[in-house]
């Protein structure tokens, strides 16, 4: 999509393609057909799981929308997240969410250092009390006073306290913002806490994974700024849309593990015919996400696809509970060690739709149903 | 002798603090520290080997 939107850029002063009839919008002064900004709207109600009816209503939003302030604090990461959010280019963030976000703090992007970097960050949180949005990555060290991690002599959990605790919203990247991620792995040398333990009682949404998809951070945003609200999410603060099925339910490989064809070994026949990898150790039956259907680098392939396990990265403490990565699921806890595999197949099964149920994913979607103008407006039962 | 310190550096993985010591518009003395610690090797010690690059990769 990068390419395509790359190709309609017009280097004369010519109006871009598409936009004749309706209101000029910086998207046709930054060069973006009229079609290639409707398909991005498209790629984010496909994410977001919304029917069709919805792009108009993201387009005229994301139209009109003034650049709310971003920041985006790291405190123990890799930048990992980093990287996968700006090194996608399906869908195209950089073209695309940078500019309709003014991200006024990103370590790792920004030109400032030192003291005016910290200026940037408290000129946000203090001019634009409650209305900015705070994206996390990385845990907060709580251990010996919280000295693990310091941004300009003040400790993480120091700043997202009031970063955090000023904000309209926080965001949380990643397993590390989630709940610890590997840094409160066992032993926990440092006491590293999620944001949600940090600072209690704040808006907080999680996008966990290790790292999480950029098409699922993106969307989340987009949802934001469409409905003004963060979307529907599970009890542990994932959003439905991205957390709400099973990686084994969605699986390609998933003929084959009800069929009982495994992988038994490392390169044997049955993992060059791409038969299923539970027996390798893959935790995509107890994995909630949206790997499968929206897949990585540019919709290329994704671990399973690659021939490897999921290690189950968007889940609680998944770094102790999930590993060792290559033992197979029934040792994992929450699983008889004796437990065939057809028997966790049946057990995962009826519990995916318990809580499907539970979770109302098609009412909440339905709740985010608003009146159109004109030939937009849904027709009764089409929602 | 004047003292200054940049703490974030920016535009780089990772966390870090200079503090330089300036003497007659030069550099006389300098440090560097990173402000960050997970502590990878305690986190991977007693693990199955074969996990460690899932850890280590994460640096």
């Amino acid at each position: 999509m990068r390419r395509e939107l790359e190709d309609s850029v017009v280097l004369t002063n010519r109006r871009s393609r598409g936009w004749q009839g309706s209101a000029p919008t910086a998207w046709a002064e930054r060069g973006i057909s009229r079609r290639n900004f409707i398909k991005f709207c498209s790629a984010m109600a496909a994410t977001l799981a919304l029917p069709e009816l919805y792009v108009p209503q993201i387009a005229a939003a994301l139209e009109k929308v003034k650049r709310p302030a971003l920041v985006w604090l790291e405190f123990q990461d890799c930048a990992g997240c980093t990287e996968s959010f700006l090194r996608a280019s399906h869908p195209p963030v950089g073209d695309i969410v940078l500019d309709i976000l003014s991200v006024n703090y990103h370590e790792t992007i920004m030109a400032p250092s030192g003291k005016a970097a910290e200026r940037s960050l408290m000129d946000t949180v203090r001019g634009e009390k409650g209305k900015y949005l705070v994206v996390v990555e990385g845990s907060i060290p709580t251990k010996d006073g919280g000295i693990y991690c310091t941004i300009g002599g003040r400790t993480a959990l120091d700043i997202a306290r009031e970063v955090c605790g000023n904000a309209a919203a926080t965001i949380t990247v990643g397993a590390c913002a989630f709940y610890g991620g590997w840094p409160s792995a066992r032993p926990d040398p440092t006491g590293a806490v999620g944001v949600e333990q940090a600072v209690p009682g704040i808006k907080v949404i999680n996008l966990p994974g290790c790292p999480p998809n950029a098409a699922n951070i993106t969307a989340t945003v987009v949802h934001y700024l469409t409905f003004g609200e963060l979307p529907p999410t599970d009890e542990q603060g994932r959003p439905l849309f991205a957390y709400g099925e099973l990686i084994h339910d969605r699986c390609e490989r998933r003929a084959h593990y009800d069929a009982g064809r495994f992988v038994e070994a490392w390169g044997d026949e049955a993992h060059r015919k791409g038969w299923c990898l539970y027996k390798m150790g893959c935790k995509g039956p107890a994995s909630y996400h949206n790997c499968p259907a929206i897949r990585w680098n540019d919709g290329t392939s994704w671990p399973v696809g690659g021939g490897h396990g999921c290690i189950g990265c968007a889940e609680r403490n998944f770094w102790d509970t999930m590993s060792p990565f290559y033992r197979h699921l029934p040792r994992v806890p929450g699983f008889g060690i004796q437990t065939t595999a057809d028997k966790i197949g049946g057990w995962i099964v009826g519990g995916t739709a318990a809580a499907f149920a539970a979770h109302g994913v098609a009412s909440a979607i339905r709740g985010r149903l608003q009146p159109l103008d004109g030939e937009d407006k849904p027709k009764e039962g089409e929602a | 002798m004047a003292k200054i310190a940049i703490d974030p550096i920016t535009r780089i993985e990772g966390h870090l603090r200079i503090e330089a010591q300036v003497a007659d518009g030069k550099i006389a003395d300098a440090w560097s520290s990173s402000t960050m610690f997970r502590g990878m090797e305690l986190v991977l010690k007693g693990r199955d080997p074969r996990d460690a690059w899932l850890f280590a990769q994460r640096i």
